[in-house]
Parts: structure tokens; C-alpha cells; sequence
């Protein structure tokens, strides 16, 4: 029997941080982007805020790019001449506005070592606000289900599939978390719990205007971002780079230079972005906004 | 396992054949020398080995001792210590002739049999006896091994300590629970609906009883191929059923081997407490196969073409194209409306069929009017945005039977609707769960 895949719920924030790609084994299976949780994603389902649409193709080969973002992060979602439904859509969309978007998790791999991922849209259509928190909540949910079993496999000695379905849960997702543990190693539970009741109190009123504030930044933070600013910099100057420098680059070299993990980083990238410091001129490059 | 204990049986059946006349060493040698030495087969060895001893080579076949798992259906002589699980009488005519014979299921701690005894047993057997069986055989049936008790075979009563007590005879099952291939199972629900029904079967027409049977764990189709006076909210246990599957849902089927109790109301909740219980995730649904009046939350994440206003050919009732019915041709095709969409709960996605009524309420409006706005528009195309427009990414409650093929699940939707959720209050609970 074949099934369709499963539309994930998830935030932009788990799925782009996932670097590692699995095929089936058996033919014409399909393939999948495995987050850091362990979900193997061949499809999302995810309700957010339109906030770009460009077309970098021809208006007779058109090849749409847009934006999406939730409370987390930003969906970068593709529509060419292979997804008319998606791309007409898009031509026909005024940012901001809510979306519900379903799409295909896909990969690329800007240099040899790096793999981005975003989403080639298959749906794409104007939502309401109301939508859009139920979306949330069942992410929210969703999340917690992926945090609760990747705790008990960071629990294990060595993480076991079997014993995984043992305690319940269901295979596809016990060999995601292994391989996520494996490639990952083990995730940091205590910002994805804290995505979790952010995400809640952003669609809870009595919260209005206190989820930015729970993100104070501490007194070491400016201090990444100047050295990101820096990086940044020297790099543009090592070489022409007109479309910014590889996102990954820059996190290695700061990551190295400040002894820092990657949240810390990407908590520190994204200060920057919202401070309108840097942007993303294409997909997975920084560049100073002059 | 070494070679020795391989040969150990079949050392053990020589040496019965032989009346223990010959000692196991040297059989053991004469064996070994047969196969290894000069390649003989196995079968080929025995017989010479017993034949050299002047035994009866005849007597190597009853002389094995098995328990039911070991039971291949291809048994010529079978010695058997069993319990009986269940026995019936039953009247067939021979060459014009009645005759009763006997049947029901045998059980031992390893499994349990079906068996059927051919001459009415020459001593009293009853449910729940120990029983040593010699000189049976076994046949398959359906694929499945059966033991038969011939003129040839002898039955007598055993100590209840000859056979080990095994996990109660019949398995108490929940109706979640079931699958495919399951037999004697012991179910108790309430039954939802009872139908009697006609059928035309190999054996002529036959009285079947089917309806919902539903516990609090789930609902099922159920067929009694015998009237056990079955009524509409009746609570049963049935024991002895088994599990049966159409179109990917698994089905409890019973017969006049399987004992009907009548229990008290209050052993199962009430008709109406049932009716909501089967809220299934879709996974769930697909690791089942299945389900009878299945209740499914779920986003419709994709209305699929063949939505809306479509044409029907009126010989076939196929969705015709372009004024073309695949099969018949040019046809006046014959106006329906239906949803083919997409629900996707976040852990699995099925394809739902709605009917032109579940549309109507939908879009609002009755198939009158949709037509008329095709022809305004001069496309019936726009009926199918409209639907989009109102469900995709909506979250439904949908009800329905679901069932399985090689293109996925599909549920045929008795009720589809809107869900409204309380996202607030459900967003304060789950905070509070995780600040924990």
C-alpha cells in the first residue's frame, strides 16, 4: 500500500536547521530531510506570514520565490513552470498576508560540504488569522511529541530502535531519531521547549508584547555580532561577492573564533537580520546592509 | 544445534519402530553410516535401517508425538495431546445417508487446530477435556492445517496435567485490537446494528446476521454465519471468532463453532457513548488497514480534480470526459456533485470522498444552483474553486468508513464538517504542561 506522505507540522526554525538528507532503499522511494528531532520530512503543511514574493525568472518561465515566517524563523518556498498552481498563486499575492502553504522538503547544495533546504510549493492559498494560530498550536503539539522522544533516546546508553518502539513509538520516527542523533549528536531540549511556550504566548493575548522581551539578549551577544559583522566583512573582501558570503562559512569561522555553539550563533545572525544589519540577498548567503 | 541432536528424534522413532529391540548407539552409528558416509536420505534410511531389523517400517510414521505448532497439514499418522477448545455435532448426508460427526478446535500450549471427527467418537468428549490422540492425520483447508480423526484413529482421555495450561483457550481481544488472520478470539461489545442478509455461498444459500459490534476500544463489521437471535443492542462476548478483512478493514466473523453469551447491559457503555469513541489518527488507520465509523480530525490540505460539478455517464455512472465516457462513448452525461480532497492530520493523509449531498452543504446551495453558475460562468470549473475556497486549510471532523488499497486510505465521509477548536484554551493548557 502505498500511503501519501504526511504533511509535517513544524516550525521554519527545526526545519531549516537540518543538514542531513536520507533516500529510501527501495526503488522510486521517496526521499527526506531529517531535522535535528528526528522527523523525516518529505512534506510540510505550514500556515504563516507572506512577507516577499520575487519572481527571479522570466514572466514566461516564471520561478517564484517567497517568504513565510512564523514565530520562529522564515520558510523559503520555490514555485517554477513545474508548479503553475503554486506560481500563479504567487503572482497574484500581495505581502503580508496569511498564507497556508503545502510543500515538498527539498535540498541543494551551494558548495560541497553545505546542504540547504526549502520547500518547493505544491499549495499555496490566502488563510485567515484563526488558521493560522490552530496552526501553531498543532506544531506546537507536534514539536513536543518529537522533544519528549528524542529525550528518552538521549536518555539510552545507545540509541535503539527497538527499544524505541518498546516504549511506543512508531519506527519511521525511532529510526529518524537515531539517525538525528548520529548527525546532530544530541539536540538542545532547552531552547526547543522554550520555542514551544513562545510560540504558545504569541497567540495567547495576555502575552501581547512580552515574547520579544523574553528573548533579552544577555551581555555576550553583542559582542558575536560584532565578530559576525566582522567575519563578514573580511570574507566580502577575500573575493567578488556581490550576492554576500555562505551562511555555513561565516558560522564556522565564528563559531571557532568565539568558541560558541550554533544556536548561539544563529540567535546572534538573527538579532542582526532584525536589526536590519544583515540580509539574505539569495538563500543561504549573509551581506551587510550598507 | 550439532548434527547429533539433529538425528536424536529421528534415533528415538527407529528405535519405537523397532519395539526398542536394537539399543540407540547402534542405531545411531547405522544412522550416521547411512547418511554420511553413503549420502542416503533421511526418509530412505529409516525405513532401511527398521526393514534390516525386520521391524515394520509402517510403524515410523505413528510413532511421532507432535504439538499443534508443528502441525504442517501434510500428516499421515499424528499422535497428539491436546485440549479440546471447542466440539459440535453436525449432521451430513452420505451417499443419502445422515450421519453426525464431530468437529471443533484443538488446543495445546503451543497453538491450537481445528479438527473434525469422522465417525461420531466412540467415547464422550466434552469442552475442556484432556484428550491423546493416535493415528490422526492432518490435511490443510483454506491453508490452514487441519486434524482429522478417521476409523483408524483411537481417542481416550488424558490427565489434565498432560497438557500444560496454556493462555486461556480462547484469546480475549479488544476490538481495536483485531487483525487479519486472527481466529478464536473472544470479543465482547455491544452490537450497534444487526442485519439479516441472504447470500448465495459454494454450499447454496446461507442466513448471514451482520452489523457494528463496538466495544470501548473500537468498532467493527461483524458476520454470524449462524442465527444466534441477535438483536440491536445486544451485549455479547462471542468466543471462538475470527478475523477476516475486506478492502483492508478487518472484519469478526463467527460461526456455529463459536459460543454466543448474552451478557449484561452494563458490561459494555451505552450505544450512544460508543458512538464518538472511534477518534482515530490517521496512523493509527493505516497501521489498521481500516476502520468501521471512524471519526477523523484532520486539515484539508488539497481538493483533488474530479471536484465540484461533475458529469456522469448515465450507462456506467463513471465521471465522464468532455462528453466522453471511457467505456461507452459520447454520452449525455448526468450532472453530480462530489469532493475528492486531501485530510492530513499531521501524522498520516487519506483521500475523502463527499457525496452530492455532504457538497450541497458545503457550497451552500444545491445542485440547481451549481449549474446555473457553471453556465454563468461558462465553467463548472468554478465550483471546485468555491469548494477550495471554503475547506482547504480548515480543519474537519470527518466521519466514515475507511478502507485500504494500493493507492492508500480512503474514507467515505457520512459527515463532514467544520471543527471549531477553542485555540486559546487549548494554547493555555499545553503551556502549562510544558512549564511544568
Amino acid at each position: 500500500m502505498i500511503n501519501r506522505e504526511v504533511a509535517w507540522r513544524m516550525f521554519a526554525e527545526e526545519f531549516n536547521r537540518s543538514t542531513l538528507e536520507t533516500g529510501g532503499t527501495e526503488e522510486r522511494s521517496p526521499s527526506y530531510v531529517v531535522t535535528p528531532l528526528g522527523a523525516k520530512v518529505n512534506r510540510v503543511y505550514i500556515v504563516g506570514v507572506l512577507t516577499e514574493t520575487e519572481n527571479i525568472g522570466t514572466p514566461a518561465e516564471p520561478m517564484w520565490r517567497a517568504r513565510v515566517t512564523d514565530p520562529t524563523g522564515t520558510y523559503f518556498v520555490s514555485a517554477g513552470q513545474y508548479q503553475p498552481r503554486v506560481a500563479t498563486a504567487l503572482a497574484n499575492l500581495e505581502p503580508p498576508t496569511f498564507v497556508a502553504v503545502v510543500g515538498k522538503a527539498n535540498t541543494y547544495r551551494p558548495d560541497e560540504e553545505t546542504i540547504l533546504v526549502n520547500l518547493r510549493g505544491e499549495l499555496i492559498k490566502e488563510v485567515s488569522e484563526e488558521q493560522r494560530d490552530y496552526w501553531i498550536l498543532e506544531s506546537a503539539k507536534s514539536l513536543k511529541r518529537r522533544l519528549e522522544a528524542v529525550s528518552e533516546a538521549a536518555n539510552m546508553e545507545e540509541v535503539s530502535i527497538d527499544e524505541m518502539i518498546d516504549i511506543g513509538y512508531d519506527g519511521d520516527l525511532a529510526d529518524g531519531i537515531k539517525k538525528a542523533m548520529d548527525h546532530y549528536g544530541s539536540p538542545s531540549f532547552e531552547k526547543y521547549w522554550r520555542m514551544i511556550e513562545d510560540s504558545l504566548r504569541y497567540i495567547l493575548p495576555e502575552y501581547e508584547g512580552t515574547v520579544e522581551e523574553s528573548e533579552d539578549k544577555g551581555e555576550g551577544d553583542e559582542e558575536i555580532e560584532d565578530e559576525i559583522l566582522r567575519v563578514i566583512e573580511e570574507l566580502e573582501d577575500m573575493a567578488e561577492h556581490e550576492n554576500g558570503v555562505e551562511y555555513e562559512k561565516v558560522m564556522n569561522k565564528v563559531m571557532d573564533s568565539e568558541n560558541i555553539g550554533q544556536d548561539k550563533f544563529e540567535e546572534a545572525v538573527n538579532s542582526l537580520r532584525s536589526s536590519g544589519k544583515v540580509y539574505e540577498p539569495v538563500l543561504g548567503n549573509l551581506k551587510i546592509i550598507a | 544445534m550439532n548434527e547429533k541432536d539433529e538425528l536424536a528424534p529421528h534415533i528415538e522413532d527407529i528405535t519405537r519402530a523397532l519395539n526398542e529391540k536394537v539399543s540407540k548407539e547402534q542405531i545411531e552409528e547405522e544412522l550416521h553410516n547411512y547418511i554420511d558416509v553413503y549420502g542416503v536420505p533421511l526418509g530412505t534410511a529409516k525405513r532401511a535401517i527398521v526393514k534390516k531389523h525386520e521391524g515394520d517400517p509402517q510403524k515410523l510414521f505413528n510413532s511421532t508425538e507432535k504439538k499443534i505448532e508443528g502441525i504442517t497439514g501434510d500428516e499421515r499418522s499424528l499422535n497428539l495431546k491436546a485440549r479440546i477448545v471447542s466440539i459440535n455435532d453436525k449432521e451430513i448426508e452420505v451417499e443419502n445417508e445422515a450421519k453426525t460427526i464431530q468437529y471443533g478446535i484443538l488446543g495445546d500450549e503451543t497453538g491450537t487446530v481445528p479438527f473434525t471427527a469422522w465417525e461420531k467418537l466412540p467415547i464422550d468428549i466434552e469442552k475442556g477435556d484432556t484428550v491423546g490422540l493416535q493415528n490422526a492425520y492432518a490435511n490443510t483447508w483454506n491453508d490452514e492445517p487441519q486434524v482429522n480423526i478417521g476409523t483408524k484413529s483411537t481417542v481416550k482421555h488424558l490427565d489434565e496435567d498432560d497438557v500444560p495450561k496454556f493462555e486461556s483457550e480462547v484469546q480475549p481481544c479488544e476490538l481495536k485490537d483485531i487483525r487479519e488472520g486472527m481466529r478464536n478470539l473472544s470479543i465482547t461489545g455491544r452490537l450497534l446494528s444487526v442485519e439479516k442478509k441472504t447470500v448465495n455461498t459454494k454450499n447454496g444459500e446461507k442466513d448471514l446476521y451482520s452489523g457494528v459490534i463496538a466495544d470501548e476500544t473500537g468498532k467493527a463489521q461483524f458476520s454470524a454465519w449462524h442465527d444466534f437471535g441477535l438483536d440491536t443492542d445486544d451485549v455479547i462476548r462471542v468466543e471462538g471468532g475470527y478475523v477476516r478483512s475486506w478492502r483492508g478493514v478487518p472484519q469478526l466473523s463467527f460461526d456455529d463453532k463459536a459460543d454466543v453469551e448474552f451478557l449484561d447491559d452494563d458490561v459494555v457503555p451505552k450505544a450512544e457513548d460508543l458512538k464518538e469513541i472511534n477518534i482515530l489518527s490517521i496512523s493509527e488507520l493505516a497501521k489498521r488497514g481500516g476502520a468501521v465509523d471512524a471519526v477523523i480530525d484532520a486539515v484539508m490540505i488539497d481538493i483533488k480534480s474530479g471536484s465540484g460539478l461533475i458529469f456522469r455517464c448515465p450507462e456506467c455512472s463513471r465521471v465522464i470526459q468532455k462528453g466522453a465516457c471511457r467505456v461507452h462513448g459520447k454520452v449525455d452525461g448526468e450532472p453530480d456533485l462530489r469532493i475528492k480532497g486531501i485530510l492530513d492530520d499531521g501524522t498520516g493523509a487519506l483521500t475523502v470522498i463527499a457525496n452530492r449531498e455532504l457538497t450541497e452543504e458545503v457550497l451552500g446551495y444545491d445542485m440547481e444552483k451549481a449549474m446555473d453558475i457553471a453556465r454563468d460562468n461558462m465553467n463548472q470549473d468554478v465550483i471546485k474553486d468555491e469548494i477550495e475556497e471554503k475547506l482547504i486549510a480548515q480543519p474537519m471532523k470527518t466521519t466514515g468508513n475507511v478502507t485500504s488499497d494500493d493507492y492508500g486510505l480512503m474514507l467515505i465521509a457520512n459527515d463532514l464538517s467544520t471543527k471549531t477548536v477553542d485555540v486559546e484554551e487549548e494554547a493555555r493548557k499545553l503551556l502549562d504542561e510544558v512549564r511544568v
